[in-house]
C-alpha cells in the first residue's frame, strides 16, 4: 500500500511523461464537493501539478452543489480557472422530446415491423392527449430532473399489459399515483385505535402550549379523556407503552433529542412529526377510527 | 411466467405481489432499484423471498440486522457471490477481507461479472439441451433487508449514499437491487443527497385481512371472529396478535369441546344464542388478556401448576401478579430498594427517615392544605412526571443500604412451607459492605435496574439513577417483608 506522497509523486511523474509524449489527459472528479471536504490535499497536489508540470491535462469537476467552488480553500481556488458550466433540468419542450425519444421503439430493432409501427402510433396518441399532458406537468412541476422522469417511465412501462404489448394511458396514471406518495398519511391509516388515541393526546398537549411533554404526561391526558368521555378504550400502561413504541418505529413521533442519555422511554420528551392537517386527514381515512377522536380533533381544529 | 401460486399463501397481499412481479418483469429484464417499505410483520421479507424462490431467480440476501457493520455486510455479500461458506474447516474466514466501500465496489463488480458469466454459460448449455422446463436467466439480485438499521451505523452518512448509488456505480444491467425497510424513504434524506430508488408500500392489514390470515388454518371461521375485534383496537401487527390469541383460543376450544354444553348451529337464532354464550364465557379472559403485553408465557410452568395443585391453581395464578418472577440475591434486593428510595426521596429527608434513634415521625403535624399548598403539590407531581427519577451518588446508596439492613428485624416466617412441611426460617444477617455486595451494584447496573448518569458538575463523581417502577420495588420489598411504604416520601 503506497502512501499519499508516493502516489502524488507517481501522478506527477506520469503527467510529465505524457506531456513529453504529447498525450492529453482528462481527469474527471465526480462528486467534486466530497473532495473539497477536509484538508483538500488531493485537489491541491493535482491542481499544483497542472500548473507546474508541462503537460496537456485538464481537470473537470462534477458536482450537484452549485457552490462547490466556494468550498475550496484559497490556495486551491487560486489555481482553478473559474469556468462553470451549469446543467439545468430539461425545459418543457425538451421534456416532450425526451419522452418521445425514450419511449418509442427504434425502427431498426429486431422486433416485427408491424408491432413497432402500432406501438409508436399508440404512443404518439397518448403523448398528444391533453389529460396526459396535464398529469405529467403536475408531476414534473415538483421535480423535473431526468432521474424522476426515468423512474416515472420505468413504473409506467413495468405495468404494461404483456399480452398486448402496447402502452396505454392507464399505465401512466398508475405510475403517477405510485409516485405521489403521502407517507405520513399511509402510516396513520395503518394505526390501531390505541395509537390514534396517543396521537390525539399529544396534539391536545401541544395545543395547550406545553413546551415539552413525555409519555407520562400523555398517559395523564389519556386518563383525563377517559374520565370525561367514558370511552371504552382504556388500556393498561404497558400496552400503551407498546403502542407508543410502534409509533416511534414508524416515525410518526420522535424524541426531542437524540442523545440517549440513559433515561427510560417514559421520561424522554417527545414531539409529533405529523402536522394537524395530516392527522385530521389520517383520522378521516382510518376505517376504524372512533367518532370521539374525530370530535376531539375538530375541537382542536377550531381552537387553533 | 407469473403464476398464481404465490398469492394463495399470502392473503390480502395480491396487489403488492402483483406490483413486485411487474417491477421484476419477465426473465432477463433489467430493473431500477426497488425500495419496499411497510410496518412490521406486513410480509415484506417473506413475500420477496418466496417470490424469488418461486421464480427460481438467483439472489443474494443479506439482513442489516445480522450484518451489523459495513465490514460484515460487505463480506457476507462477497461470500455469497463466491459460493463460499464460513465453516470450521476454513476457520470461519471470509473469501476476501473488505472494510472500505471503495474496496467493496471493486470486489463486488468483479464477483458480479463472474457470476453473470457463469449464469450465461450455464444458461446457454441448458437451454440448448432443453432438459428442464426452467429457463436460465442471467440476472442476479441483491436484497438488503432491515435497511433502516443502516441509519444508526457509525459511518451512515457515507454508507447510505454509497448503497443507494450502487446500481448506477456498477453500471451492470444484469444486477437488480432491492431494499426492504420498515421506515419510508423520506427518513433517509440527508444533506449529501442520494439517488432515490422506486418506492413500493406494503400497507398494514385491515380487520378483514387479519381475519383471513388467522382463519387460514381453522374451519368454521365465523365463530372465531368475535375474538378478533377487541384485540384489533390495540394493535394490528400479526406477530403480536398471534401470540395474544393462543391462550384465548385454547379457552375458547375448551368450551366448544366440553361435552356438557350443547351448542347447535342449525338455525340462525340458535347460532346467535351460541355466539352470545361463547362470548359471555370468554369475556373475562379477553378483558384480562387485552391488558397484558402479549408475552409468551412459559407453557411448562403453567402445566406443572395445574398438575400439582388442582384447586389452588387458580388462586396461584391470581397471586402470580403479586410475586416476583425472577430470582435475586437478598443483598441485591436490598440494594434495589435502597436505590429506589434514593431516587424517590430528596436527600434532605435521609436523616429523619433513617435515624436509628427515632424512626420516622417527622410528620407529626399535618398542615392545613391551603390553595397554595395544593398548587405546589400539583406542580411537584408534574415535575415528577416530567423529570423522572432523581440521581444520587454511590455513597448515599451505600449509606441507605447500611441503614436499612441494620434496622431489619430477624423474623421467623411460619407460613412458608417447603416440600417436607418443615418451617423455613428467614435469616437476615448484618450485612457488612463486603466486596461481594459492592459487586452487586455493578450487576444491577448491567441489568438496567440502576443506570449510570452523567457525573455531577460540582463534585465530579458519577451519579446513579434507579430505573425500576414503583410496582417492581413494592414486589421486591414484599418478598423481603420490608415496609417500603413507610420510607417513601409522599408529597
Amino acid at each position: 500500500m503506497a502512501s499519499f506522497d508516493d502516489n502524488t509523486q507517481f501522478v506527477i511523474g506520469m503527467l510529465r511523461e505524457c506531456g513529453l509524449a504529447h498525450k492529453t489527459i482528462i481527469i474527471v472528479l465526480d462528486e467534486f464537493h466530497r473532495f473539497a471536504q477536509g484538508k483538500q490535499r488531493l485537489l491541491y497536489s493535482l491542481l499544483d501539478a497542472m500548473q507546474s508540470v508541462t503537460s496537456q491535462a485538464v481537470v473537470i469537476g462534477i458536482s450537484c452543489r452549485l457552490d462547490a467552488d466556494q468550498l475550496l480553500e484559497k490556495r486551491v481556488r487560486s489555481r482553478l480557472s473559474h469556468r462553470k458550466l451549469l446543467f439545468c433540468p430539461p425545459s418543457k419542450e425538451e421534456l416532450d422530446r425526451l419522452l418521445e425519444c425514450l419511449l418509442s421503439l427504434p425502427v431498426s430493432s429486431s422486433l416485427p415491423q408491424s408491432y413497432i409501427v402500432e406501438f409508436n402510433k399508440e404512443l404518439r396518441k397518448i403523448l398528444a392527449d391533453k389529460k396526459f399532458k396535464d398529469t405529467i406537468d403536475t408531476l414534473l412541476s415538483s421535480d423535473s430532473t431526468v432521474d424522476q422522469i426515468l423512474r416515472f417511465l420505468f413504473l409506467s412501462v413495468s405495468s404494461m399489459d404483456l399480452k398486448t404489448g402496447i402502452l396505454s394511458v392507464e399505465n401512466f396514471m398508475t405510475a403517477v399515483v405510485r409516485m405521489n406518495r403521502q407517507p405520513k398519511l399511509e402510516c396513520t391509516k395503518d394505526c390501531s385505535i390505541l395509537e390514534l388515541y396517543i396521537l390525539v393526546c399529544m396534539k391536545r398537549l401541544e395545543m395547550r402550549e406545553q413546551v415539552s411533554y413525555n409519555f407520562n404526561s400523555i398517559m395523564k391526558e389519556y386518563k383525563a379523556i377517559h374520565d370525561s368521555f367514558q370511552t371504552p378504550d382504556y388500556y393498561a400502561r404497558n400496552v400503551c407503552i407498546r403502542a407508543f413504541e410502534h409509533l416511534l418505529q414508524c416515525e410518526l413521533i420522535s424524541f426531542m433529542d437524540n442523545r440517549r442519555n440513559n433515561q427510560s422511554i417514559e421520561f424522554r420528551p417527545v414531539k409529533l412529526l405529523i402536522s394537524p392537517y395530516e392527522l385530521h386527514q389520517g383520522l378521516k381515512l382510518n376505517q376504524s377510527c372512533p367518532t370521539i377522536l374525530q370530535k376531539l380533533m375538530d375541537q382542536i381544529g377550531k381552537r387553533s | 411466467m407469473i403464476s398464481k401460486r404465490v398469492p394463495v399463501s399470502f392473503p390480502a397481499r395480491s396487489t403488492q405481489i402483483n406490483e413486485v412481479l411487474c417491477h421484476l418483469g419477465p426473465l432477463n429484464s433489467p430493473m431500477l432499484p426497488l425500495f419496499i417499505y411497510g410496518g412490521a410483520s406486513t410480509g415484506k421479507t417473506s413475500i420477496i423471498l418466496d417470490t424469488f424462490r418461486h421464480l427460481k431467480r438467483p439472489f443474494v440476501y443479506s439482513s442489516c440486522r445480522t450484518c451489523y457493520s459495513p465490514k460484515v455486510l460487505f463480506e457476507s455479500i462477497l461470500n455469497q457471490l463466491a459460493f463460499h461458506k464460513r465453516v470450521e474447516e476454513n476457520g470461519y474466514v471470509s473469501v476476501k477481507k473488505c472494510e472500505k466501500p471503495s474496496d467493496f465496489a471493486n470486489f463486488l463488480r468483479e464477483s458480479l461479472v463472474n457470476v453473470v458469466d457463469i449464469l450465461k454459460e450455464k444458461g446457454a448449455k441448458m437451454n440448448v439441451k432443453k432438459t428442464s422446463a426452467y429457463t436460465w436467466g442471467n440476472m442476479v439480485y441483491l436484497i438488503f433487508d432491515d435497511f433502516e438499521l443502516v441509519r444508526e451505523w457509525d459511518k451512515s452518512s457515507t454508507i447510505l449514499p454509497f448503497l443507494f448509488g450502487l446500481y448506477r456505480m456498477l453500471g451492470l444491467p444484469e444486477v437488480g437491487i432491492i431494499f426492504l425497510s420498515k421506515v419510508s424513504p423520506d427518513s433517509y434524506y440527508s444533506n449529501s443527497g442520494h439517488i432515490e430508488p422506486i418506492p413500493l408500500y406494503f400497507p398494514g392489514y385491515s380487520e378483514k385481512d387479519l381475519r383471513e390470515i388467522f382463519m387460514q388454518k381453522q374451519e368454521n371461521s365465523e365463530r372465531y371472529s368475535i375474538v378478533l375485534k377487541p384485540f384489533f383496537r390495540v394493535t394490528r401487527q400479526v406477530d403480536e396478535l398471534s401470540i395474544a390469541f393462543r391462550p384465548v383460543y385454547e379457552k375458547y376450544c375448551q368450551l366448544l369441546n366440553d361435552p356438557g354444553s350443547n351448542f347447535s348451529w342449525e338455525t340462525k337464532q340458535k347460532r346467535e344464542d351460541a355466539k352470545k354464550r361463547l362470548y359471555s364465557h370468554l369475556a373475562p379472559y379477553i378483558r384480562s388478556s387485552l391488558n397484558e403485553v402479549f408475552e409468551i408465557s412459559p407453557l411448562d410452568t403453567e402445566a406443572k401448576a395445574d398438575e400439582v395443585k388442582g384447586k389452588a391453581s387458580s388462586k396461584k395464578r391470581g397471586a402470580h401478579d403479586e410475586e416476583l418472577d425472577f430470582h435475586m440475591s437478598v443483598s441485591a434486593k436490598y440494594l434495589l430498594i435502597s436505590a429506589f428510595l434514593a431516587s424517590r426521596n430528596p436527600a434532605t429527608l435521609d436523616a429523619s427517615l433513617f435515624d436509628p434513634t427515632g424512626g420516622l415521625d417527622g410528620r407529626k403535624k399535618r398542615k392545613k392544605c391551603s390553595e397554595k399548598a395544593t398548587e405546589q403539590k400539583e406542580m411537584a407531581e408534574q415535575e415528577l412526571l416530567l423529570k423522572g427519577p432523581g440521581t444520587f451518588p454511590l455513597e448515599r446508596l451505600l449509606a441507605i443500604f447500611q441503614c436499612i439492613t441494620s434496622v431489619e428485624d430477624i423474623s421467623v416466617d411460619e407460613e412458608v412451607d417447603d416440600d417436607d412441611g418443615a418451617p423455613v426460617v428467614n435469616q437476615v444477617a448484618q450485612y457488612d459492605l463486603t466486596s461481594n455486595v459492592l459487586l452487586q451494584v455493578s450487576s444491577l447496573c448491567n441489568a438496567n435496574f440502576i443506570s449510570k448518569g452523567s457525573s455531577c458538575p460540582l463534585e465530579g463523581s458519577t451519579r446513579y439513577k434507579s430505573t425500576v417502577s414503583e410496582e417492581l420495588a413494592m414486589k421486591v420489598a414484599r418478598s423481603l417483608k420490608f415496609p417500603l411504604s413507610r420510607y417513601l416520601f409522599r408529597r
